[in-house]
């Protein structure tokens, strides 16, 4: 076996041993709260949250929370329950109702806040009626640096962050939920769909349903990594990861592509040249940095 | 803050010109519609195609941020009618 297939396996047990050890701090969490509420996605990090509070706990000491709204993906809803399902989690589902608020529908840098304010306002209610007094969130320690003014809101709610709190990082979440057999560990991150709306422009159920369809359709094409299709107006700007660029610049490909978008209801389509990045159109506003 | 936002529309155009001209000074023909800190290529058929090559891309990202633009995307555009867009065109 070559040096570098050694060091390969290294760094994979190394890390596997690094997330064991993570995860056993994360019991000890669980269990000095002994009920844990989780605000619940469907997403990497709240399903392994769900999943070890459930492993820990009992059912009956943990309740995963969705709440629904527009922007929301209907296939992310089918994957937290088909998780809850799996592995025994009770779930509450309780309507959000953000898209009414004039602060959040304005789009703004900071629309992340009122969202999660909306949601945690009514979500630790809730759960507090049901007898949970601890609530929690899927934040990573990875996301902690990053430019998210959703977290404010939960500390204003008092919701904890234990994947965080215990320096849990995606890589170590994901090794994990693999481990687990989590059909979550490899699953891009979802971000809900305003965040592919420019700031300014108004978040409206329909243009999320116009985002959300042309999402599928790429995904129908067999695009299965990280992807987003941005909202500018009439233009349909789709990010995917670089190594895919080359593969759908083929003008066979680009035409499968841009038929797939347009038919969601775009009337143009674009292809970013420089692919899928996290927070584009924070960049874009000049919110962060590239 | 992105420079585009305090930007006029005439200065946006300026940069999107000239972000033309240096694209079809490295073979990639175009125009650019700018969108605030995003350039979009409007390009003939086939010449999408060229930006597979992943230096030419690096390149046209380059020129992109050097004119202010944090985005650049390509508009992806429909055959015309009785081509056949598997085959490269003469």
């Amino acid at each position: 076996m070559s040096q570098t297939a050694d060091a390969d396996i290294d760094a994979v047990a190394e890390l596997e041993q690094r997330a064991a050890a993570k995860e056993d701090a994360l019991a000890e969490w669980f269990r000095a709260r002994g009920r844990v509420a989780i605000g619940f996605s469907g997403g990497v990090d709240s399903a392994y949250l769900a999943v070890a509070a459930r492993r820990t706990l009992g059912s009956e000491n943990v309740l995963a929370i969705i709440g629904r709204s527009a922007s929301y993906p209907a296939e992310q809803w089918a994957t937290a329950r088909r998780v809850a399902d799996s592995f025994d989690v009770e779930v509450l589902e309780l309507d959000t109702d953000e898209m009414n608020d004039p602060r959040y529908s304005a789009n703004p840098a900071n629309r992340c806040y009122f969202c999660k304010t909306e949601l945690w306002g009514k979500l630790v209610p809730a759960a507090a009626a049901r007898g949970f007094h601890t609530v929690v969130d899927g934040t990573n320690a990875d996301d902690v640096g990053g430019y998210r003014p959703g977290m404010q809101a939960a500390r204003e709610n008092t919701v904890a962050s234990p994947l965080a709190e215990v320096g849990f990082s995606k890589e170590e979440i994901r090794a994990r939920s693999r481990a687990l057999g989590l059909p979550t560990w490899q699953q891009p991150a979802s971000p809900c769909l305003s965040s592919r709306l420019p700031y300014g422009t108004s978040v409206t159920p329909e243009r999320l349903r116009l985002v959300e369809r042309a999402e599928r359709a790429v995904r129908e094409l067999g695009i299965s990594g990280d992807m987003r299709v941005r909202y500018h107006d009439d233009v349909a700007r789709i990010e995917l990861a670089p190594a895919e660029l080359t593969t759908w610049l083929d003008p066979r490909r680009a035409e499968e592509l841009r038929a797939a978008v347009a038919a969601a209801g775009f009337s143009r389509v674009a292809l970013d040249l420089r692919g899928f990045r996290s927070g584009s159109l924070n960049v874009l506003h000049g919110v962060t940095t590239a | 803050m992105s420079i585009f936002t305090s930007m006029g529309q005439a200065e946006a155009r300026r940069r999107a010109d000239q972000l033309a001209a240096s694209l079809a000074g490295m073979g990639v023909p175009c125009k650019v519609e700018p969108r605030a800190a995003l350039a979009v290529l409007m390009v003939e058929s086939g010449v999408a195609q060229r930006l597979a090559d992943g230096e030419l891309r690096r390149a046209a990202l380059a020129l992109a941020r050097e004119q202010g633009f944090t985005h650049l995307a390509v508009e992806l555009t429909a055959p015309a009618a009785g081509a056949d867009a598997t085959l490269p065109r003469p």
